[in-house]
């Protein structure tokens, strides 16, 4: 109903709305009225009387039309240079400076393959542990398995050493899904690490995660903690991240969709439409 | 009414003081959106002190064991109006000061669509608190010894009603809120409008900037939210003062729709108050990595969808009611999917800054911080989302870790950011770096300190709103930490008001643009004008101020 | 990512972009108003629709109440008093934007006369159910939410009312002209929208909940 705040300038300055207590007036007003309610009825009738004073003059300031004022310009004004050249550009491959970063990454593949590798790598120093503490082969196959079969977790070492059908079963689908599933975060996130994607790969997140294990596992499954050696813990993550690691750098890089149009990414080739994996230009 | 001294405009008057009073009449009297906006953030900070005030002490109480600094009813009366202070009288008033004064001047106005109605929000809201506070005075009757509501900030029937809560303290709870929420719904209706009809030439919706497009579906949600509340308000009003039965059990009434109607109403402005963060951090983060945001396009769809989702996850809030599993299951799969849209804003800021060249100042300081806490807060939701953690845990300390991370660590931060990087814009003096840093991280570790352990005492099963506990619970440690922590965040809540002290007084001048920023308020001066620009603004793409400064590679070629 | 032609990279100039808009800033603002009202008395008949039948036994039910003081017949001929006013208010708002100011006054007079005359009626049913039936908000549930519906209903055409009658006054000593239609028409819009309530009102309390 006071739709005036677009309101066209003049030479000299603007028309603004004038200011007006009569908000401020209505207002208080009606937080009386309120008042009253909890307090003494008197002062809702004292608020009634001070909100349509306001109301009432609010309204004569708004009709017929609202009231302007005048508000003169002010003499310093903002203008905005043109600084051509003054930003660094990203130097990418292909020459356009405008992309979505990282621009090549390594393909999923490589993730997948390098955490198998690292993973057969991981368990051939498992079953060397294995026959070096307890000799078996099969105790470290049995103490991974006891993270979902609580009453392995139970059994005393030389249990532990014995051939489990269902040990061997679930350790083998815990261990190859996790290898994979690590893999495939080292693919994703090794290109984004800047320096440093060795040391990150095979010893940072190893330790991390060994770490996470080590506080974790005595809250989670204090029984299986006892049967864990942590070094050898330790030197298997390192061996794992090293190759997979590894495995992922040296594997080819392919370029993202991130920066192919819309109409690229929905496979539609026709002549209007660059093509895959064009410039933006 | 306290007002930030009004900084010299450069035309020349500053020199020229009017007397007291005229300059009183100048700031009731106005209808100018810079001005409400200053005034709606003075008023929110100085509440944010109370309520501060009023954690302090609760956390002072429960430092050791067996203490009695406070009464049990103190304490009762002291975390209710914590809990309502800090959202209705300091998150609101905050995002809707911060709205009313860069959403004209982002979209290239010269005021909100109605200023005299913006002028009468801001009273409303103003006067609905003081008359939340007036309770302490006059909640027995003006004659009597007074006191505040006592039953918590979600007001739970039927503690509420006349049986059980004799006097008025929450009749006062009702009015202060009824109020001041007629204040943010016409604000809210202003925005709205503000946003869909008055942007400059060239600014469709998707060449806003993200603060708009936040701001628009945070007043959308403001407009559908808060009705509902007033209405389940005015049936307690009714059960209270004449008698009716809305809520009260014995008269057939139902204690569950209370909470049904308030978590409706609840949950929304949950978002209602995190909307606006995200909104500070999308302005900042781009400006301080010198790169455009991350997905602009995703950034706004995951803002609608928040908006929608949030108005169908109240039931998690109530997991621990008893209502049908399948009812619950719906409701913990709901609140699942809203953090798909929350997630995907995590990643877009996450990957504005990547690869950027980073300027640790404090509004990015402050940026990042919100980025870690956020994310700790949200990860905690996402576990209290699960109904069978939920029960373990529901109305215990981890849930009051969980909504301090998401709503200071989230809110506050980025409230701070925002002051930071606003502040040479309202008031064309810079805060001080150093001061700011030393803020940041005194807040940042005393935060930490008071709410991490929270989580611990949470777990050890020790229960939210009591007023103390016994020796042997395994909870002094966590709980003494806490009390601590909030000795720092006071330490660095004294930087900030020194800081702004001192740069009011002799801050180094601020210029039109001091971060080299890109949106439409940085092209005109600090303060701007009362007409805010002389012509007004043409934009070709979403950063028009780039546009204008890198005319040989402009975005609008690329958007 | 719709990539234009390429330009050499020192042109500056811009796809001329006008964007003039479209909609009225009162009409989107009364549009915000009617959907937070919306919601507000969404929540009410709700609450309303989830105690039917839940009234403590041996206390009066709407069946009874409904049916005796508050004959269907008078509800039906106060509800289409209120109804037809939205059709003279339009008709009014015509008259306006034509600059017929009498027919302006005639059909806005009669706007108010049919609101008045609803409000009357309301006010009649109100009596004739606390007098005689002893219907009070206190009662019963049904009691509490039959009045605090009805009720708001009734101050929102009340406040309606309000506003109609001083834009008459104003109308009557001359200060209405043809250019104030489009604030006039937000008037009707809010009038519709009381009208359009009262649709879902009669529907909720008078034939669902009967």
């Amino acid at each position: 109903m006071e739709h005036d705040a677009k309101q066209p300038g003049t030479e000299h300055g603007i028309h603004l709305p004038a200011p007006t207590s009569s908000p401020f007036v209505c207002a208080f007003g009606v937080t009386l009225i309120f008042t009253g309610i909890v307090t003494i009825w008197s002062v809702s009738i004292i608020g009634f009387i001070v909100a349509l004073a306001g109301a009432i003059r609010w309204w004569r300031e708004g009709l017929p039309d609202n009231i302007h004022q005048l508000v003169p310009f002010q003499e310093d004004r903002v203008t905005i240079e043109p600084r051509p050249g003054a930003v660094a550009h990203l130097m990418i491959p292909g020459g356009t400076h405008r992309a979505r970063i990282p621009v090549e990454i390594h393909p999923y593949g490589a993730g997948a393959i390098g955490g198998l590798v690292g993973g057969i790598a991981m368990a051939v120093i498992a079953l060397i542990y294995g026959l070096i503490a307890e000799g078996s082969p099969w105790y470290t196959v049995n103490i991974l398995a006891a993270t979902v079969l609580p009453s392995l977790g139970q059994e005393d070492p030389a249990q532990l050493a014995q051939w489990h059908t269902w040990g061997f079963i679930l350790g083998i689908i815990i261990h190859v899904s996790m290898s994979i599933m690590i893999g495939l975060l080292y693919g994703v996130v090794l290109p984004m690490i800047a320096k440093g994607r060795i040391l990150f790969g095979a010893f940072f997140v190893p330790l991390l995660w060994s770490g996470l294990a080590w506080g974790s596992l005595r809250v989670v499954n204090p029984v299986l903690n006892d049967h864990v050696d942590w070094t050898w813990f330790i030197i298997s993550q390192i061996v794992f991240g090293a190759i997979c690691g590894f495995i992922v750098t040296r594997s080819e890089r392919i370029g993202t969709m991130q920066n192919w149009s819309t109409l690229e990414r929905l496979g539609i080739e026709s002549p209007g439409v660059p093509s895959i994996g064009g410039d933006e230009e | 009414m306290t007002t930030l001294p009004q900084p010299g405009h450069a035309d020349g008057q500053g020199a020229f003081r009017a007397p007291f009073l005229s300059r009183m009449h100048e700031w009731i009297a106005t209808a100018d959106h810079k001005k409400l906006g200053v005034m709606y953030v003075t008023t929110g900070l100085i509440f944010f002190l109370i309520g501060g005030l009023e954690a302090t002490m609760m956390r002072w109480q429960l430092a050791v064991p067996g203490n009695t600094i406070l009464s049990p009813e103190d304490f009762n009366r002291l975390f209710t109006m914590h809990g309502t202070t800090m959202v209705f009288l300091v998150g609101m008033p905050i995002l809707l000061g911060v709205a009313n004064y860069f959403v004209p001047l982002q979209i290239g106005a010269r005021d909100l669509a109605f200023p005299r109605l913006n002028a009468f929000g801001f009273w409303l809201f103003l006067f609905g608190g003081l008359l939340l506070y007036f309770s302490y005075f006059g909640a027995q009757g003006l004659y009597g010894m007074g006191s505040a509501p006592d039953v918590g900030w979600f007001a739970y029937a039927p503690l509420t009603e006349r049986t059980y809560s004799r006097g008025h303290s929450t009749d006062y709870w009702i009015l202060g809120l009824l109020v001041s929420s007629f204040g943010s719904i016409a604000t809210g209706i202003n925005l709205i409008t503000t946003i869909l009809t008055m942007r400059c030439r060239g600014m469709t919706l998707m060449k806003m900037p993200l603060l708009v497009w936040l701001m628009l579906i945070d007043a959308i949600l403001i407009m559908i939210a808060m009705p509902p509340l007033a209405a389940a308000q005015v049936m307690l009003l009714f059960d209270r003062l004449m008698g009716a039965h809305f809520f009260d059990p014995q008269g057939g009434g139902s204690a569950v729709l209370w909470q049904n109607l308030f978590w409706f109403f609840g949950h929304p402005e949950v978002y209602i108050l995190i909307l606006p963060a995200f909104a500070y951090v999308s302005e900042i983060i781009p400006v301080f990595c010198r790169k455009v945001i991350f997905g602009y396009p995703l950034m706004v769809a995951a803002t609608v969808s928040i908006g929608f989702i949030s108005l169908g996850v109240w039931v998690h809030h109530m997991f621990a009611l008893g209502l049908s599993p399948m009812v619950n299951t719906i409701f913990m799969g709901s609140t699942f999917l809203i953090a798909i849209p929350t997630g995907i804003k995590m990643f877009n800021w996450v990957g504005t800054m990547f690869g950027g060249k980073i300027r640790f100042d404090t509004p990015m300081l402050f940026s990042t911080g919100f980025l870690a806490m956020f994310l700790i807060g949200g990860l905690t939701g996402v576990m209290l989302a699960t109904v069978p953690f939920d029960w373990q845990v529901s109305d215990s300390y981890f849930v009051v870790g969980h909504f301090h991370y998401v709503l200071f660590g989230g809110l506050v931060f980025s409230i701070f950011a925002a002051i930071y990087y606003w502040f040479p814009k309202v008031t064309g003096k810079m805060l001080s770096e150093k001061l700011g840093k030393c803020q940041f991280w005194l807040l940042f570790i005393g935060f930490n300190l008071t709410f991490g352990p929270m989580h611990v005492s949470g777990m050890l099963g020790m229960p939210r709103r009591i007023y103390t506990y016994h020796a042997d619970r395994g909870w002094e440690l966590w709980n003494m930490l806490s009390s601590i922590g909030v000795l720092i965040q006071i330490a660095g809540v004294l930087f900030f008001a020194w800081n702004v002290f001192r740069s009011l007084r002799s801050g180094k001048d601020a210029g039109a643009d001091p971060w080299d920023a890109w949106t439409l308020e940085w092209s005109t001066t600090s303060p701007p004008p009362e007409y805010n620009f002389e012509e007004e603004p043409v934009v070709h793409s979403r950063r028009p101020l780039w546009d204008l400064k890198h005319p040989e590679d402009p975005d609008w070629k690329y958007e | 990512m719709s990539a234009t032609p390429t330009s050499p990279a020192t042109t500056i100039l811009s796809p001329p972009e006008a964007a003039p808009q479209a909609m009225d800033s009162g009409k989107c603002g009364m549009l915000c108003l009617i959907c937070s009202e919306i919601t507000f008395f969404g929540t009410l008949l709700a609450v309303y629709l989830f105690y039917l039948g839940k009234d403590l036994p041996g206390t009066p039910t709407p069946t009874e109440v409904l049916e005796v003081s508050a004959a269907p017949m008078k509800v039906v001929f106060n509800s289409i008093f209120l109804l037809t006013s939205s059709i003279w208010i339009t008709l009014a708002v015509r008259a306006l934007r034509k600059g017929a100011m009498g027919a302006f006054a005639f059909w806005w007079f009669l706007t108010i006369l049919f609101g008045a005359e609803f409000l009357v009626g309301t006010g009649m049913e109100w009596y004739g159910m606390i007098a005689e039936q002893g219907l009070t908000i206190r009662t019963n549930l049904f009691g509490s939410g039959f009045y605090t519906v009805v009720g708001f209903h009734a101050a929102h055409v009340t406040i309606g009312l309000i506003l109609l009658s001083l834009v008459f006054v104003l109308t009557l000593l001359g200060f209405m002209h043809k250019r104030h239609a489009e604030k006039i028409e937000l008037l009707s819009w809010y009038w519709h929208f009381v009208d359009g309530i009262w649709i879902a009102v009669f529907t909720i309390v008078y034939i669902i909940g009967r």
